[in-house]
């Protein structure tokens, strides 16, 4: 039996994410069918405040171009994230880049190591005009050979608003949607058979997708890792600098990102032990993703399959890559049994990639004492991590897994940025002159530096950049 | 091993394992600071045949430094587009796996999708018609790539056919240039020290070599990691059970192809590698399927012009050895593993062996975190490879030999499996991030078998027709003017790199 009838459960980012994606992207002929279920507007905070590079292309293939955003949300630009206090007195800037420059087969960051260098800093061009609070789209024309042209940025949101800016963007008669609130689940067979409404009446589908949170009404088997709780506010404030800031605390983190005329802030802690100085809302979490989130003909996506820290990225990468993988394997008949295996394999991939990363951030010395640090610290290094980072120090060499949500230049960055240096460099990197390599490093350096002085601050940036936009729309 | 560089590296085994890896290393290595010595005998036969290769031979090149003509007319060499398969899916069926990609991805959407939407539609050209360097292979035509990114001609991507015997030598050539050392003599007695790594090589005439590191190039013996170290050989016959290969030189009939051809027999299959001045022949066979008598009568029968000699021998199993690299060694080529050259990766896989190891170069002490890596590394690339050889022989609707019954039926790898199953249902490609084989090979390999999806992408479904047709007729049209322009591939060899006497 072919597939004809989609149905999404949930109320809150992912199931809005999804539902445009779908309505955007499934054949016109397939019912788009939208149960709300739960409320999810607490539980999104977890999805943090910031989005990777990747944003962009997922929101275009969604219906979602970025002058929507623009004028229609708080979204503001973002270089990256600054980590500060990060143990013994480390800080860095964790910018989004592309591809830092191969010359002659040997990757960037071996010159600087061959170089004695150390840090890649004066390198990354985001990071520079992060450092200045400028923004302007980095130029990809001219063959790339802009002192920006290897720049990337994400946007820094919050969750509400980018999911009112997804429910926004799609025609309202592509989803059906159903009144009434959701009140269970039919299962027969391992597969769903109907989902119960309020009102008694039942609405079924060939497949369902569950976006209901973690409470993950459809699915079963919760995760079992560490818990967190947050809290959040919002402050006003004009600011608009083009990237978030982490700080280290004795109880676990906070966050603060700027947004369009107000910033967000955020406290991470250890859910014994709140942050009391933090107000707002808040919410807990357990950490962790379930082990096979399609099962039958029911796909958990977002914290329905599994819920990350927000530290970095991660949890919007995840979000995104969920939705994707999805849309990549709809099935044709009603028989998922292939689909299903390979969509868990890549879910299990992508899920335990990012978590390498997101655990890199705990495996440095000097970081507080405490209940939050201490829970951190004590989940083991998985082994794919401690081969990273040996590998790195030793020889400045990047192993990489399949598809990574984090990149190459994601890992150095956060390498060198954390303090660490290969102790020997690729001998290939000895082929170049050394006086030549110099010079090309601080010509490059000097070019970027040159470049970022005459952009305006990102605030400036966006508000001419609307006023354009709603002229032409006009 | 106090030392804290390693200052001597010995390779022992000659071929083109050895001077692939003598090369390689001598181009980075100062002799002021590293000697290194090659151990072979000229009594000692190489296993060098016509050889195919794949495009990552280029960076291979590259890395060394060599001229491109030069290297080709010292090796009798021709370019390589891709390979023809005959008798494969079925008999009577031909399909080439060319490099490069098929068509043009548009709108997020892999290419073949939207072939598969055509073909849905009614159409019937194959997948090849979209492939610049099969349209080319079949043309008989090559012309090098075009650095501008907008040219169809951009597209093309190629390797080499030569002969391995003139490459060792040239690889030679190079590297005694560059310093390295060649010791003419038979390995008599490997010397261990007391913490089990290698300390030096005694030879027969009693001379003795002494090292830091040692590379194991000695091909199937693999006389220090197997031998001396007694590393466990995986066997994989079980999913590959050709075991033997019958090689002859033939004469050539017409002007060399710019492909390999692969074609199956009833129990494995015979390989045809155009170098300029000859064709290399060989079946390849399973012992336990066929006679050597019937083998060699088989491939005989099946030569494009008379044969230059008798057909050598050679037995062979297909797997790896269980680690690459123990205590002080390195296997390098047939010493580390054994792949069928179905997909001509042997020179791949000794390349990407040399160069793993150039990326982990080891101070004196080796720490076991670059030994394990090195294994994880190698052991992938070998398992990704072998998927993709057993793919040949379990996509196939054949049952005409107990052979080819045998392997329609076998159980197969679970990772090859699940890709087989994804595809079939709606052309998906299982998706992995650096393997040597990517989506385009899979996709070819696939529907040039058989093995054709039910249905295709359900959002490329949605598409109206007449687009579809509108684009994939003007892509094939654009590639088809394109070939016409490029000059036969013999006119192109004999102007850039016409062989010199070897």
């Amino acid at each position: 039996m072919a597939v004809r009838r989609i149905l999404v459960c949930g109320d809150g980012l992912a199931a809005q994410m999804a539902l445009t994606a779908l309505a955007r992207q499934v054949a016109p002929d397939t019912a788009i069918l939208w149960v709300r279920a739960g409320d999810q507007r607490d539980g999104d905070l977890l999805y943090g405040s910031v989005t990777g590079p990747s944003a962009y292309g997922f929101n275009l293939a969604a219906g979602v171009d970025e002058r929507q955003l623009v004028l229609g949300s708080d979204a503001a630009f973002s270089w990256g994230t600054r980590y500060a206090a990060w143990g013994a007195g480390r800080s860095w800037m964790q910018a989004f880049a592309l591809p830092f420059p191969v010359i002659d087969g040997v990757v960037f960051h071996q010159y600087l190591a061959r170089t004695g260098a150390g840090g890649i800093d004066p390198y990354v061009a985001g990071l520079q005009a992060a450092r200045r609070g400028v923004f302007v789209h980095p130029p990809r024309e001219a063959g790339g050979q802009h002192p920006l042209a290897r720049a990337e940025y994400g946007y820094q949101v919050d969750p509400a608003d980018y999911a009112a800016l997804f429910a926004a963007a799609r025609p309202a008669d592509r989803v059906e949607v159903v009144e009434g609130a959701f009140a269970g689940a039919e299962v027969a067979g391992g597969r769903i058979a109907g989902i119960r409404l309020d009102d008694g009446r039942m609405v079924t589908a060939d497949l369902y997708i569950d976006a209901s949170g973690p409470a993950a009404v459809l699915g079963s088997g919760a995760p079992d890792g560490r818990r967190i709780g947050m809290a959040v506010r919002n402050e006003a404030g004009a600011d608009e600098a083009p990237l978030r800031t982490v700080t280290a605390t004795a109880l676990g983190w906070q966050s603060a990102t700027p947004l369009k005329g107000r910033t967000l802030h955020a406290s991470v802690y250890a859910p014994d032990r709140p942050d009391e100085g933090a107000l707002g809302r808040r919410v807990e979490a357990t950490l962790g993703r379930r082990a096979q989130p399609w099962v039958g003909n029911c796909v958990a996506i977002g914290q329905a399959a599994g819920v990350v820290e927000p530290l970095t990225p991660a949890p919007m990468l995840l979000l995104e890559r969920d939705i994707e993988r999805l849309l990549s394997l709809i099935p044709v008949t009603d028989d998922c049994a292939v689909e299903a295996a390979e969509y868990n394999r890549r879910f299990a991939d992508d899920y335990d990639h990012a978590d390498l990363f997101q655990r890199a951030f705990f495996a440095v010395d000097g970081l507080p004492d405490g209940p939050y640090w201490d829970a951190a610290r004590a989940e083991q290094v998985p082994e794919k991590l401690a081969r990273k980072i040996s590998l790195f120090g030793n020889r400045g060499l990047l192993v990489a897994y399949d598809l990574e949500p984090f990149h190459p230049e994601d890992w150095i960055i956060l390498h060198l940025g954390m303090g660490r240096r290969p102790r020997r460099y690729d001998r290939l990197a000895d082929r170049a002159d050394k006086a030549q390599v110099a010079q090309f490093l601080t010509g490059m350096a000097r070019e970027i530096e040159r470049a970022v002085e005459t952009l305006p601050p990102a605030r400036v940036y966006r508000q001419q950049l609307e006023q354009f936009l709603r002229k032409a729309a006009s | 091993m106090s030392a804290a560089l390693l200052r001597r590296i010995v390779i022992v085994g000659g071929g083109s394992a050895g001077w692939m890896t003598a090369a390689a290393l001598s181009s980075l290595l100062d002799p002021k600071d590293v000697t290194i010595t090659l151990v072979e005998s000229d009594a000692i036969g190489t296993v060098g045949v016509g050889e195919a290769t794949i495009p990552d031979i280029l960076a291979f090149n590259q890395m060394l430094g060599v001229s491109e003509a030069e290297f080709m007319a010292a090796t009798q060499a021709t370019f390589k587009l891709g390979i023809e398969f005959v008798d494969w899916g079925a008999k009577g069926e031909r399909y080439i796996h060319p490099f490069g990609q098929h068509g043009v991805d548009m709108q997020g959407i892999d290419f073949h999708q939207y072939w598969l939407r055509a073909r849905d539609d009614g159409a019937r050209e194959p997948i090849e018609a979209y492939s610049l360097c099969a349209l080319a292979a079949q043309a008989g035509r090559f012309a090098l790539p075009d650095p501008n990114p907008r040219s169809v001609l951009s597209q093309i991507r190629y390797a080499y056919h030569f002969d391995a015997t003139l490459y060792a030598r040239f690889l030679r050539r190079y590297a005694e240039a560059r310093g390295v050392v060649r010791v003419e003599g038979i390995v008599g007695d490997v010397r261990q020290g007391a913490d089990g790594t290698i300390a030096g090589l005694t030879l027969r005439d009693g001379r003795t070599v002494e090292g830091d590191f040692f590379f194991d190039c000695t091909g199937f013996r693999a006389l220090l990691l197997g031998e001396t170290l007694s590393t466990g050989f995986v066997d994989w016959s079980h999913w590959l059970p050709c075991d033997t290969a019958l090689a002859v030189p033939s004469e050539h009939a017409g002007p060399p192809t710019p492909y390999t051809r692969a074609t199956a027999r009833d129990a494995g299959w015979q390989w045809r590698i155009p170098t300029q001045r000859r064709v290399g022949n060989g079946h390849i066979y399973a012992s336990a399927f066929q006679s050597e008598a019937v083998a060699r009568e088989t491939l005989l029968a099946n030569l494009d012009a008379s044969a230059l000699g008798d057909p050598r021998r050679i037995a062979f199993k297909a797997g790896c050895r269980e680690a690459f690299w123990r205590g002080n060694c390195v296997a390098i080529g047939l010493a580390a593993g054994f792949l069928e050259p179905l997909e001509s990766t042997s020179i791949y896989l000794i390349q990407e062996g040399i160069s793993r190891f150039i990326s982990l170069f080891p101070r004196g002490d080796i720490p076991d975190i670059l030994r394990t890596e090195y294994n994880r590394h190698m052991r992938t690339e070998f398992e990704q490879v072998r998927d993709f050889i057993v793919l040949h022989y379990a996509a196939t609707t054949r049952d005409d030999t107990p052979f080819w019954r045998y392997c329609r039926t076998m159980t197969l790898p679970d990772t090859l499996l699940h890709k087989i199953e994804l595809f079939r249902e709606t052309g998906r490609v299982f998706r992995y991030n650096d393997e040597l084989f990517a989506r385009p090979s899979w996709v070819a390999v696939m529907l040039g078998q058989g093995i054709v999806p039910a249905a295709c992408d359900p959002i490329v479904a949605t598409l109206p027709a007449g687009d579809v047709a509108h684009s994939l007729a003007s892509m094939r049209q654009a590639m088809a003017a394109a070939v016409e322009r490029m000059p036969r591939h013999a006119d192109f060899l004999s102007r850039y790199c016409p062989a010199v006497a070897a």
